[in-house]
């Protein structure tokens, strides 16, 4: 195995390159702001990203949305979105409204979703997991942040703003809580950026269809 | 069929002068006799020999199948040798109300006891003895299992009952790169299974099974070598009747070469015809037609456990032998089966039955192994299991993998799916996998089923025209244009929760209305007919939600989504 080929492993990330992993660009959220935030300018493609949000509603899955859509727009990805205990059932006219390929999209009611969530990963079915856990489990979440970071997916985890005290082995932290000015995220812990806090403000609800 | 009848008729008829008065009617074949017993001696089809010349003939032969039937049904464990638990095994089988030894393994042959002893001789010399009575069932069974085994090597497998397998092996020397190691190969299958096979390879199928039976494992190539080699075979291979073999044994005929050099008129007269005729096609002289086997539509098999086994692990292991079977017997008819019906039998509850179910057609041992473990973890186990049984589903045709150089990565994810699905299945139980599937309705909640994933695979082989290609997409916002421009939820509540606070609804807090109304009214024709008027509302922490108000008897504020 020459250097070349070492230095391609998912796991591997030079400082100066800021996190461009395998040459795998970040995958762009959709909102500048959080973009200018995030290492790479987007989501992290490889790793798990952890959000914390006390709350279901306030758009934590708005970020994600444009994303998701690019994903399914994309013909060498080609992959499945699996949503992982979701808290209630998702919407297909919504999905569909913002682009997502809604016959792509595999809905799975697992009481611990950790289990579910790292068989996707591991499978290499989807492009995205998005899994809704409760456990505190640390170890779980270690085996989860493996699998992510050996997966060619997007994995997110959606947590309680609880856990934010808690040390994870997530590549990306972000604390979300809603408010009269709408929604604010605060970076807690970003692999090759910084932790910072960002205002994005009433993100849309549906992003139009035209968005991507 | 004119031309392959020709050396049956020759040595009917011969020309006699011990015959008495010949009807008028048999003129014609004595003179195609005469010309049949003017080349006596290359006697024969050109056609059938050049057929020979095509054609490379493997036979299977199990000296002990008796034995190896009924081991297959009490598998020893694999380091404790080929053996039964317990003493040396006899196999007995009535014979004119006496029980007569037909099989016995090496430790009680090394006691002395031979087939063909009375089981209280046998008793004498070793009266540890353990006595299994034949099955010819079973008998039978090994045959298909070989069978099945060898159809992983050529397309054209015949049976020779009781205890024979014949290949037609000329077409796969390529693929497995020469003959000796093709023999090599289906050696060492038929060996894991805790079979003793003799294989033998010439052009011709009988002649294989003649020197396969006599333990002589040749590997002839041409079919010029065959009279010589056959000849010093005892005549007992030819399996002819017992009253033949004797009365040729009188005659000082003891070989293959003995009877080979009988003159085939006189022969042919004496005994029955068909004596000259497998001789021909021994030598490879004659066609040799055979009706082809044909392995059954559904795989079944059955191990019994010596001890009961109670624990899942174990268990797991001891279908392993009968999984290897099923694929073996799956790849032998280019197959995949959807399902499989695991059937544990025990001493008194009622059998534990565990269907497995697959996304697609499988035939990997992995694969079913992987879902297997899911499922006995799964089940509770009344007590332990003496016996398993399996049974496949209907075989359905695999799906060949295409090869696409630029779609690597798409392929590798579209495989994936139904594996993913069937593992969280077997877990999670069936209901919590499922797809989402638009449905043009203005409801919102009718909106959208739960899609069953077999009918949403884009790549499921049911599919068969578009297999491998990916369908268009038919959820874009484009081609659902009543949703397109309208604030619909991510998330949809099962059912509309009411909210409280009258005309100014409150859920934590008031609410500020966003958007709104949209007034939808539908359904009539069914029963479930709405009338609400939706909109876009927020509450004080930020959370956006979808409420509408009821416009029907009671009225009031509800809450029927959440937008994430």
């Amino acid at each position: 195995m020459s250097l070349h080929d070492l230095l391609q492993h998912p796991a591997i990330w030079r400082a100066r390159e800021q996190c461009d992993t395998a040459g795998r660009a970040a995958l762009p959220t959709g909102y500048a702001a959080l973009d200018r935030c995030l290492p790479g300018g987007g989501w992290p493609p490889q790793g798990l990203i952890e959000i914390l949000a006390d709350r279901t509603g306030i758009g934590e899955l708005s970020l994600f949305l444009p994303t998701l859509a690019r994903l399914c727009g994309d013909a060498q990805e080609c992959g499945w979105l699996a949503w992982i205990s979701p808290p209630h059932p998702p919407y297909a006219p919504a999905l569909a409204a913002c682009g997502i390929d809604v016959e792509r999209v595999l809905v799975v009611r697992a009481p611990p979703a950790e289990w579910a969530m790292e068989q996707a990963l591991r499978s290499g079915a989807c492009s995205a997991v998005l899994g809704w856990a409760a456990s505190r489990d640390r170890r779980s979440l270690r085996r989860l942040q493996l699998a992510a970071e050996q997966a060619r997916c997007m994995a997110v985890l959606f947590r309680s703003l609880r856990e934010a005290r808690e040390p994870s082995p997530a590549v990306l932290r972000i604390a979300l809580e809603g408010g009269r000015h709408g929604l604010e995220a605060r970076i807690l812990k970003s692999r090759g950026g910084r932790a910072t806090s960002v205002q994005l403000g009433w993100i849309a609800a549906t992003v139009p269809a035209h968005a991507h | 069929m004119a031309r392959s009848g020709r050396p049956r008729v020759a040595p009917e008829v011969p020309p006699s002068p011990a015959s008495a008065p010949v009807p008028e009617a048999r003129e014609r074949p004595r003179l195609q006799s005469a010309l049949g017993g003017g080349r006596r001696r290359g006697a024969g089809d050109p056609g059938a020999a050049a057929a020979a010349a095509r054609e490379l003939w493997v036979a299977v032969h199990l000296p002990h199948y008796i034995l190896e039937s009924l081991q297959a049904a009490h598998p020893a464990p694999r380091d404790d040798g080929p053996t039964v638990a317990g003493g040396p095994v006899v196999i007995v089988d009535l014979e004119r109300g006496a029980k007569v030894i037909c099989d016995r393994d090496a430790r009680a042959g090394a006691a002395g006891v031979r087939p063909g002893m009375a089981l209280n001789s046998a008793l004498a010399l070793q009266p540890d003895l353990c006595v299994l009575p034949r099955d010819l069932r079973r008998e039978r069974a090994l045959l298909e299992v070989v069978a099945g085994l060898a159809l992983g090597f050529t397309p054209r497998v015949n049976l020779e009952p009781p205890d024979g397998v014949l290949l037609e092996v000329r077409g796969s020397l390529r693929l497995f790169g020469g003959a000796r190691q093709l023999c090599d190969l289906l050696r060492r299958q038929l060996q894991s299974r805790g079979l003793e096979p003799r294989i033998a390879l010439t052009p011709a199928p009988l002649a294989s099974l003649w020197f396969a039976r006599a333990g002589e494992e040749v590997a002839l190539g041409r079919p010029d070598a065959l009279p010589s080699r056959l000849a010093p075979l005892p005549l007992a291979v030819t399996r002819w009747p017992e009253r033949t073999l004797q009365a040729l044994a009188t005659m000082g005929v003891r070989s293959v070469g003995d009877c080979l050099r009988l003159p085939r008129d006189g022969l042919a007269r004496r005994f029955e015809p068909r004596l000259c005729l497998e001789l021909d096609r021994a030598r490879g002289v004659a066609r040799d037609p055979r009706a082809g086997y044909r392995a059954a539509e559904r795989f079944t098999a059955r191990c019994d456990l010596e001890p009961e086994v109670a624990d899942t692990e174990r268990l797991r292991r001891a279908c392993e032998p009968l999984l290897d079977e099923l694929c073996e017997f799956l790849r032998g008819r280019g197959a995949g089966i959807e399902s499989l019906e695991l059937r544990l039998l025990h001493r008194d509850a009622a059998a534990t039955r565990l269907r497995l179910r697959f996304a697609e057609p499988v035939a990997s041992v992995a694969r079913i192994m992987t879902l297997l473990r899911e499922r006995l973890a799964g089940a509770g186990l009344p007590e332990p299991v003496r016996t398993v049984r399996l049974r496949s589903g209907p075989l359905l045709e695999a799906r060949a993998e295409a090869a696409d150089l630029f779609a690597l990565d798409r392929r590798r994810r579209a495989c994936a799916v139904p594996q993913l699905v069937e593992r969280l299945r077997a877990r999670l139980g069936d209901g919590a996998v499922h797809g989402l599937c638009l449905v043009p309705e203005h409801r919102p909640e009718a909106a959208q089923r739960s899609g069953e994933i077999g009918d949403i695979l884009p790549f499921s082989p049911r599919h068969s025209g578009t297999a491998g290609m990916p369908r268009k997409a038919g959820g874009r916002a484009g081609e659902c244009p009543l949703f397109s421009r309208l604030a619909r939820p991510v998330w949809l509540l099962a059912e509309p929760q009411p909210l409280e606070g009258g005309e100014q609804p409150r859920y934590e807090g008031p609410l500020e209305i966003e958007e709104g109304p949209e007034r939808i009214e539908s359904g009539w024709w069914d029963g479930h007919d709405v009338q609400r008027d939706y909109y876009v509302a927020r509450t004080p922490a930020g959370i956006r939600l979808w409420v509408f108000r009821e416009r029907r008897a009671p009225a009031g504020w509800f809450l029927h989504g959440v937008f994430g």
